[in-house]
Formats: C-alpha cells, structure tokens, sequence
C-alpha cells in the first residue's frame, strides 16, 4: 500500500491516475495519524519549496518523515519532493531540508529558461539496483530549482548545467521529474522504484 | 536542455470536444479522454484543453472529464477557459490537469495572475494571451476569445505576466489564426526575450512553419486544425523538425 502524503502541496490527483492505471493500491493521509508506518510513503510537491516545508512542519509530517528516514523505511519523493530530501534549498535558506541527499537545491540560471518546462534526456549514472534495466530516456520536468550531481545521483539531466534527476539512498527514492508524466519511459522508472521500494501491483485498472 | 515540445489543442464544449479528429484510420468525435489518449499514443508532449463551455452546467461537467483525463493521460495537459479566480486554479489542479490557462481575466485583473502563482506555483500557470498587429503599439492584446481590444501593448504585457509570475506564456496571433501561413514570427523573435518559455499559435500550416517558430525562439508550438484533421501526423513533424536540428522528443508508444 501506497500512503500519500496530503499536506496541501503536489498534483495528487494526477499522481492517483498514473497509480491506478498501473495497479497500485494507495490512500491519501492529511495527517501522520492517518498514514500506516508499514507502507510505503509518497512525498509529492508543487510550487514553492517554502510553502511545502512549512505545511509538512505545521501538519506534523515533518517529525514523523525525520524519525522515518531514521529507521529507513521507504520514501519516495517527487519533485519538491527531492529538493525537501536535500539539506536545504537556496529558495528558502531558514527552512532546513531533511538531508538525506548532500547539498543545497539551487535556483537554474543563468542564460536559460525558468522555470524548466519539458521533456529532457535523462541518463542514468549509478548502477542502482532499482533501475537495473534503465538506461536513458525522457522525462517531464517543470521545476526552477535544482540539486546538484552527488553520490546520491542515479539518472542527471541538464539545464544550463547538470543537475540530480533521480537520487537513492538506503530506502529512500526521489525524483525532480514527473515520472507519472513521462509516457512510456516514466511510468516504467515509477514501476521499478515502487517495486524496489517494496510494492506489487495488483491488477491494473 | 528540455526539448521543443509539439501540443495539439482541443477546443471543448460542455464535456465534448467540438471540432472531429481525424487520426490515420479512425475519426474520432466526441470524447476529450479518448482524443487526448490517442495524441499521447502518436507522441504529443503535452495536450491542451479550452473549454468554451459558458454554463454552469458546462463547469460541472468539466470536473468529471478533466478527472479522467488524468487518470488516462501519460502526459502533461493544461486547461484553460473562463478561469476567473484563484480558487478556479486549485479546483482544476485538484481534479488532475497540470496547468491552468488564463486569458481574459488577467487582463481585467493582473492580481489574479500574483496570486494563483503564490497559491499553486509558477509552473502551472500559463497566460494565455491573443494578439493582433497594430499601427500604433506593434501588437495589441485583445480579450474575451479576441472579441475585445485592450489598451494594452503586447510585448509590455508579456513582460509583466512573467513579473507577475506567470510560469508559461501560450501567445496566439490573431492575424494568423486560422490562415495556415505561418507563424508571426517577428513576434515570437520578441517574445522569445523573456525568461519564462513562450508556446506559439496561430497559423500553422505545414512542417516548414513549425520549424522557424523554433527558430524564431519559440520552446514549443501548438496547432489545431493541422492536427485534428490528420494532414500532419505528430511524429512526422517532430521526426522533421529533428532531422533539422531540433531536439526532439522522439519516442511514444506509437514509435516502439
């Protein structure tokens, strides 16, 4: 089971089509009472690194994602979701991230677009066992900051510079793309990383 | 470096998408699902919606399709039409569209554009603005689907919607709706100075005139007729414009 984190930020709805049409079970949950440990947790996010972090911190998911990371449950994060996996974000300097990833998450620039609106070539970096079977490929951006390459690093893009598409430590996943609005490409690192991070779909509706 | 994206845009009328489309072999009618489903398949980069439905009615109905569309869709869409307020941005993104376009309203209230960027983002907010060339300010912006001018010029209102946090820029020339003569290109070469990027419409007619609208500067084009009625197929285009240059995003399941 898939637990989402609703905390007011991230395109749920969109995320729960792709889920769907996939086969996976999953369940919103506005507050970490409502979420079950055991499951796998979804941080998304839209829009501002600020507002996200502020609302996770107001609805007490933030305590609950700190203690989760301790214990290495898994977690993934999608879009904002990666830069709050960072140690912080150059977007809002007094909000500290949750640091599993090193660095801090930069605006893009200068010299080119923000934000990054797009389909980018992605390739893969590190030979993470999630991914096993994925090289390079197509992914759907839209962000205008971003996290620069470290050994955290699975798949880089480029955007004026190179920068983290995926990153993976212990139990913990995140990408700045929109895999579940990826086409093909997407959807098939979204089935690799839930099921690394220990799902199995059911029968796809 | 993102690739130039190709967008088709459906026009949709109380739940129902009002212009046929004509794929290789099939007519579709009807089913916003069912058209945005099969431009995924033939490799489009993102779809957008203009609902010009104007009944309550029609608002209700375009929850429903707007859900199964992103439940369907292994794309980005946007939908745009009678967006009026910021609760209108977070009604849409709730039921799964990506971005919102707004048009009119932010002309009758640039706050508007402020304040559904603080709410949702930047990213999923597109302003959509229609011009038309004009003697005294180069272009002129016109509203309510081109009925009405503005006193607004349009390059000065391009640069305030990005000020105003705009994350996205659809501008149609009204000279070449609809003429399949081309893109504006002189004003796309203008646009193209912002920092937010800018998708092109309006006169698409054959491979050649996507292919200066990139060069112009535009990030993405997006045509309608050209599309619905099957004389160009998606990814012929895009495997045109790659052949020439242009990175491309050249996979789709119709490609494999």
């Amino acid at each position: 089971m898939i637990t989402l984190l609703d905390y007011g930020a991230g395109n749920l709805a969109s995320l729960e089509g792709a889920l769907d049409a996939m086969g996976y079970v999953h369940k919103r949950a506005e507050t970490p009472a409502n979420a079950a440990p055991e499951s796998l947790w979804l941080l998304p996010g839209d829009g501002h690194y600020h507002s996200a972090q502020h609302s996770l911190s107001e609805s007490g998911w933030w305590g609950a994602l700190r203690t989760r990371i301790r214990e290495d449950k898994p977690l993934l994060g999608i879009c904002v979701g990666l830069q709050l996996l960072a140690e912080g974000s150059e977007e809002a300097p007094d909000a500290p991230g949750l640091g599993v990833f090193p660095g801090m998450v930069r605006r893009l620039g200068p010299g080119v677009k923000v934000p990054n609106m797009g389909w980018s070539m992605t390739t893969r970096t590190d030979a993470h066992p999630a991914f096993k079977a994925d090289s390079t490929g197509w992914l759907y951006f839209v962000h205008s900051y971003a996290l620069a390459v470290s050994d955290s690093t699975v798949f880089s893009a480029e955007h004026g510079r190179t920068f983290t598409a995926v990153a993976a430590k212990g139990r913990v996943l995140a990408f700045q793309p929109h895999p579940e609005k990826s086409g093909a490409f997407g959807r098939g690192l979204l089935d690799h990383s839930l099921r690394w991070l220990g799902e199995t779909p059911q029968e796809a509706t | 470096m993102p690739a130039k994206r190709v967008i088709p845009c459906l026009d949709v009328k109380d739940g129902r998408v009002v212009k046929g489309v004509q794929f290789q072999n099939l007519r579709a009618l009807g089913s916003p699902v069912e058209l945005a489903r099969r431009y995924d398949f033939e490799g489009a980069d993102e779809v957008v919606f203009l609902d010009i439905s104007a009944s309550d009615e029609g608002r209700s109905t375009q929850e429903s399709w707007v859900r199964q569309v992103a439940r369907e869709l292994t794309i980005p869409f946007a939908v745009g039409g009678g967006v009026s307020k910021p609760e209108d941005f977070t009604r849409l993104l709730r039921n799964g569209a990506d971005k919102v376009a707004v048009n009119t309203a932010a002309v009758q209230n640039p706050g508007l554009v402020q304040a559904a960027a603080a709410l949702v983002g930047s990213q999923c907010v597109v302003a959509a603005v229609d011009v038309k060339r004009d003697q005294e300010c180069g272009w002129r912006v016109f509203i309510k689907g081109g009925k009405e001018a503005t006193n607004l010029s349009a390059l000065p209102w391009l640069r305030s919607l990005q000020e105003l946090g705009a994350g996205e820029i659809l501008l149609t020339s009204m000279d070449r709706d609809g003429t399949l003569s081309g893109f504006d290109l002189e004003l796309l070469r203008e646009a193209a100075k912002l920092e937010i990027p800018v998708i092109a419409s309006g006169g698409a007619g054959k491979e050649l005139h996507f292919l200066e609208a990139l060069e112009a500067g535009a990030d993405a084009v997006l045509a309608a007729t050209l599309f619905h009625e099957g004389t160009l197929p998606i990814m012929q285009l895009k495997e045109y414009l790659s052949d020439r240059g242009q990175l491309m995003r050249l996979e789709g399941p119709c490609k494999n």
